[in-house]
């Protein structure tokens, strides 16, 4: 018995130093494939869902095939198909360091512990976390949290927070939102926490949008980025090419109104403060 | 992979006060969802040889039904499917006293008591059907037959298949991350979560498995040795 248990652990310790050993870029896997493969979600409206038509869309969707994919191509001469896959924030890393993935576009904020894993673009959207409650409820912002059940999401950073914040709140925390959104309607928790544009989006598509509202101050600052594997400075620049052009030409924000816009999926709309950060980041040709 | 590894993310900060906490958790999860997956198995099993056609077709509808559910729908099942059929402060109750983890033990319980079953009937199958009937000459009735003959031995015979059942009942208990269960899997995302290293925490899930299953399967073989009847089931190895 103990014997086969030691053969085994060292076939496991084997295959798991020997597995990755590719040493190709990640710009010559594009130039090769002729597929650029991003790692996004399917429940996140508007960045990145499944539509009631079936179709895999989003806001962070249409920046990687308008924006970034268009930079790519220039540079490597030739049409890119753009791949899909879902990712999590449990998943997200391990998918882009595995090489399953290219680009993570989801709604993943840049911190500066995930930049020690993984190389972020510029910043293209700035939210921060907020609560949803039950209409009426009496919780109203952080300072009511102590002794609640809250529900978080796994992986997201605002779990962290609350943790340092306020220790004796009661974490839920779901590895995904439709989860966590149950959780919230069926009573088991007080709150769910999350992003405020995710619980607009969140809210905005369930079934009965004015049972719910989104309450209290910003109580964390989350800028999203797109991941990438790291020191592949190449690439990386490519995708913030990309991302700066379509916010130079005002491509940027005609996709933001689409999705963002009193008509989009989720109104939402753009503070003179964030256009202007945005815009700030566009450096010099 | 162009980073490197680094390994301290184990035992810096509170991973490894997670790492515990999370074992602790898988432990009395499967723990208590073992006992209850033994006592149904035992009950099913033995219901579907018994003698009497209603109590096999109750005890088989049970091992249809609920091996052939994905756990994973069970979770959810016991999460958010029983709860709303219970009185609300009945609810409320559950709620405030960790309903999560007891939603996870009734699912995986229930889940892998119909699996169970399948191995204790088997056992049960092995024994020569002369035996129930050179018991109940001897004047016992049939349930004493069974509590005193058939299961005892059926219950030696399918050691190395319950072990396995057992252990498998210990890694699905990782699906009860899903319904916000702290187990071990969902401490070693924890890991990840705070730290972007999700190769390092990944290892360390797996091995803390790899070593609890090994621990059990000796556990077990030792068991096995340990109770087997002298000439009447053949010594494992």
């Amino acid at each position: 018995m103990t014997r086969v248990s030691w053969l085994l652990l060292g076939a496991l310790l084997t295959v798991a130093t020997a597995a990755p050993a590719f040493g190709e870029t990640t710009l010559e896997k594009l130039n090769r494939t002729g597929a650029l493969t991003i790692g996004t979600r399917t429940g996140s409206p508007p960045f990145a869902f499944v539509n009631k038509q079936n179709e895999w869309v989003g806001f962070a969707i249409d920046l990687v095939e308008q924006a970034v994919k268009p930079a790519l191509e220039r540079k490597i001469g030739k049409p890119l198909k753009v791949e899909k896959k879902e990712s999590t924030p449990p998943t997200r890393i391990p998918l882009l360091s595995s090489n399953a993935v290219d680009l993570i576009a989801g709604t993943m904020t840049h911190t500066r512990t995930r930049a020690e894993s993984v190389d972020f673009s510029i910043t293209y959207f700035v939210t921060g976390a907020q609560f949803l409650v039950k209409k009426g409820s009496p919780l109203k912002s952080i300072q009511d949290i102590a002794g609640k059940r809250i529900a978080t999401q796994q992986g997201a950073t605002n779990a962290r927070i609350l943790r340092e914040r306020v220790p004796t709140a009661q974490l839920r925390e779901f590895p995904d939102q439709p989860a966590a959104f149950q959780a919230l309607v069926q009573g088991q928790v007080d709150a769910y926490t999350n992003d405020g544009i995710q619980l607009a989006g969140l809210q905005a598509k369930a079934p009965n949008p004015n049972d719910w509202e989104i309450v209290g101050d910003f109580y964390s600052y989350e800028p999203y980025g797109f991941a990438m594997r790291k020191n592949e400075s190449d690439f990386r620049h490519l995708v913030d090419v990309g991302l700066m052009e379509a916010i130079e030409s005002g491509k940027y924000f005609e996709l933001y109104d689409k999705w963002f816009g009193p008509k989009g999926e989720v109104p939402y709309p753009l503070s003179p403060e964030n256009r202007r950060f945005l815009q700030l980041q566009v450096v010099p040709r | 992979m162009n980073d490197q590894f680094e390994w301290s993310v184990l035992w810096s900060g509170q991973s490894g006060q997670w790492l515990l906490s999370g074992l602790l958790t898988t432990l009395r999860l499967s723990a208590l969802a073992w006992v209850l997956a033994a006592i149904l198995g035992v009950a099913a099993g033995a219901l579907r040889t018994a003698p009497v056609r209603p109590l096999r077709i109750l005890a088989t509808a049970y091992v249809e039904f609920f091996r052939n559910v994905p756990l994973l729908v069970w979770m959810f099942f016991w999460y958010f499917g029983v709860p709303p059929l219970l009185p609300r402060p009945a609810q409320d109750w559950l709620f405030a006293h960790g309903a999560e983890f007891w939603a996870a033990v009734c699912a995986l319980g229930v889940y892998h008591g119909a699996r169970m079953s399948e191995v204790i009937r088997s056992g049960i199958r092995a024994i020569p059907r002369t035996q129930l009937e050179a018991a109940v000459a001897t004047g016992l009735t049939t349930l004493q037959a069974y509590r005193l003959v058939i299961l005892p031995i059926a219950l030696r015979l399918i050691v190395p298949p319950a072990t396995s059942e057992s252990l498998n009942l210990l890694k699905n208990s990782s699906v009860a991350l899903t319904i916000s269960v702290a187990e071990l899997t969902f401490q070693t995302r924890q890991i990840e979560t705070y730290t972007a290293r999700a190769i390092e925490a990944l290892t360390a899930g797996t091995l803390i498995y790899l070593g609890l299953c090994v621990s059990i399967a000796t556990v077990m073989g030792w068991v096995e040795r340990r109770v087997a009847i002298p000439g009447l089931i053949a010594p494992g190895r």
